[in-house]
């Protein structure tokens, strides 16, 4: 049962990583990858894109259940999500940081994310206009906040950032927000981003509607 | 659209509550390539215990729904959204459970089912949340992965000056909540999260509280918050359990253990589920860093024990059948022991099982 589930799991990381090379090679494998677990006769159409994003919905579901870890790990799923934080699909995105957001907590993994220096990238999907990334984002931060990590999770842009979530009207990132400030941030942090964003424009946007 | 954009609270239609289609769970494997299947991925910020249900048709019905759902589990709270955009002829409910594995399986079981021929449509409603709800249910997943994974988080039993005082210190205090006796406790009770004697924490916070409610009014819901010893929000350190002061009537506030075996019965056969356990904690075995040895090799002379594993089956219903058999074989074999031993059934065998001599 072990090998199968890792088997699957290669497979589908095999079919992420085929579609990323050349243009012929991509469509081929893409095709073959398709027939095999197509359960249905009519024809239907779907797009490079669509494939991939459905193969990293499937990954980072899987990343939800620690008991997959030691398998994503061996597979390099942890790059995988980091890499696709900077990719310009926003789906993607948004499913690469819920990966990120499910995994992070175990200790293995956290370390590894934080050695590769992950944090900024998911600093960076604080500003997306996707909201889901920007929650998963604000989460995965509290969950990588650590005595060595807090001086980046919690750094001035973050906490101003972070204050203006708090105001917003959209309940889930206003109440992570909150906790964010009340139990990640000392009060002179939250005290010293209030007086700046007073005075400044200067800060990571809200998400757009 | 979100939220954001009106002035709606958590009554507001959100994106996520939009039909998705055949949106899978996370641990359903594909099965087959659905041409619509629509992506989905499910963290902890879209999972609540709060669930809200479309399409239920507008018959008065409303009994019959929540005792449907509440087959699931114990709830707390529910009530119908009149203002919720909802199709001619039905009506939009909000289930609000006690334990957010109840309503995942629930919003798994209950989701494109028919009901008084009405196909209903559920999902979860994080929205509704207070920020201490939310915050229980980020603590609650820490908690969870600490256990599953047989982690510590460094970060939490490290005395880390100053203001970090993350919930989850409660993660040392995590031997005590899965060995518990009476406290069936699933991997979610947030009970266990209890007065952590973590006051250190508490004196950085005192100075800093005043401040931070000037920030944003802790939305402290008293009413159904089952802890509420939470370090920031309150001055007081020691957890008030509010035994139910909820508005639902005490019918539903029972525990699963009745009504849940017929639910539980709906899902899989238990054999099923047992071997389901079996396999994932021979897996975990298999790949865990610490190999916890189940000391098959020591031979001890006696009547024969039956192996009862004591893990937690992570299900509630489970766990009290669990409990009661291994308490019903414990008084057996106590009772055995102070009886004579014939001598076959002592015999042959000693390697596997546990046996002990009179």
């Amino acid at each position: 049962m072990e090998l199968g589930r890792l088997e699957y799991l290669q497979a589908l990381v095999t079919e992420f990583q085929v579609t990323d090379s050349t243009g012929k090679k991509r469509r081929c494998s893409l095709a073959l990858s398709v027939s095999s677990i197509s359960s249905h006769p009519r024809p239907f159409s779907f797009s490079l894109a669509e494939a991939k994003e459905q193969v990293l919905a499937n990954l980072a579901n899987f990343a939800y259940d620690p008991s997959n870890y030691e398998y994503l790990r061996q597979l390099q799923v942890l790059d995988l999500f980091l890499d696709m934080l900077t990719e310009d699909n926003e789906t993607l995105v948004e499913f690469a940081m819920g990966g990120l957001c499910n995994l992070c907590l175990d200790k293995t993994n956290k370390e590894y994310i934080l050695e590769a220096n992950g944090v900024e990238p998911i600093i960076n999907c604080l500003s997306s206009s996707n909201e889901e990334t920007v929650v998963s984002a604000v989460t995965t931060l509290m969950f990588l906040t650590t005595p060595r990590s807090r001086a980046q999770t919690t750094a001035l842009p973050v906490v101003e950032c972070m204050l203006r979530f708090s105001l917003s009207a959209n309940t889930r990132l206003s109440n992570l927000a909150s906790i964010f400030l009340q139990d990640y941030c000392s009060p002179p942090q939250v005290e010293e981003a209030r007086n700046l964003s007073r005075h400044t424009a200067v800060g990571i946007p809200l998400p757009k509607d | 659209k979100m939220a954001a954009g009106t002035s709606g609270g958590p009554g507001a239609p959100c994106r996520h509550h939009a039909q998705l289609g055949a949106c899978e769970s996370r641990a359903k494997y594909r099965e087959g390539w659905r041409p619509r299947a629509v992506k989905c991925v499910y963290t902890i910020n879209l999972e609540s215990r709060y669930i809200l249900i479309q399409g239920v048709p507008a018959l008065g019905v409303m009994k019959e729904l929540v005792e449907q759902f509440a087959l699931y589990g114990a709830i707390e709270e529910y009530h119908a959204l009149d203002e919720y955009p909802a199709e001619q002829f039905t009506e939009v409910y909000l289930i609000k459970f006690k334990k957010l594995q109840c309503a995942r399986v629930a919003k798994k079981k209950m989701d494109e089912r028919s009901f008084f021929g009405s196909l209903l449509h559920v999902c979860y409603a994080p929205e509704f949340e207070t920020v201490q709800e939310t915050r229980e249910k980020l603590q609650d997943r820490r908690k969870y992965i600490a256990k599953a994974t047989n982690q510590r988080d460094c970060f939490m039993l490290k005395k880390v000056e100053g203001p970090k005082k993350t919930a989850s210190n409660n993660s040392e205090h995590d031997c005590p909540c899965s060995t518990s006796g009476s406290s069936i406790a699933s991997n979610w009770d947030p009970s266990c999260f209890t007065n952590s004697p973590g006051v250190s924490h508490n004196t950085a916070y005192a100075a800093g509280n005043q401040n931070q409610s000037l920030l944003t009014p802790p939305h402290y819901d008293n009413n159904c918050a089952e802890i509420s010893g939470y370090f920031g929000q309150n001055t007081s350190l020691t957890p008030s359990v509010h035994p139910g002061v909820c508005t639902p009537p005490a019918s539903l506030m029972q525990h699963r253990k009745v009504p849940a075996c017929n639910g539980i019965d709906r899902f899989m056969p238990r054999t099923t589920h047992l071997q389901e356990r079996k396999r994932k904690r021979e897996e975990g075995n298999k790949f865990s860093l610490i190999r916890t040895s189940e000391d098959n090799t020591e031979v001890v002379i006696g009547p024969q024990l039956p192996e009862i594993p004591k893990v937690d089956m992570d299900d509630e219903s489970l766990n009290t059948s669990a409990t009661l058999i291994r308490n019903k074989l414990k008084e057996v074999a106590d009772s055995v022991s102070t009886s004579v031993e014939k001598p076959e059934s002592s015999s042959a065998k000693p390697v596997l099982k546990q046996r002990r001599r009179i």
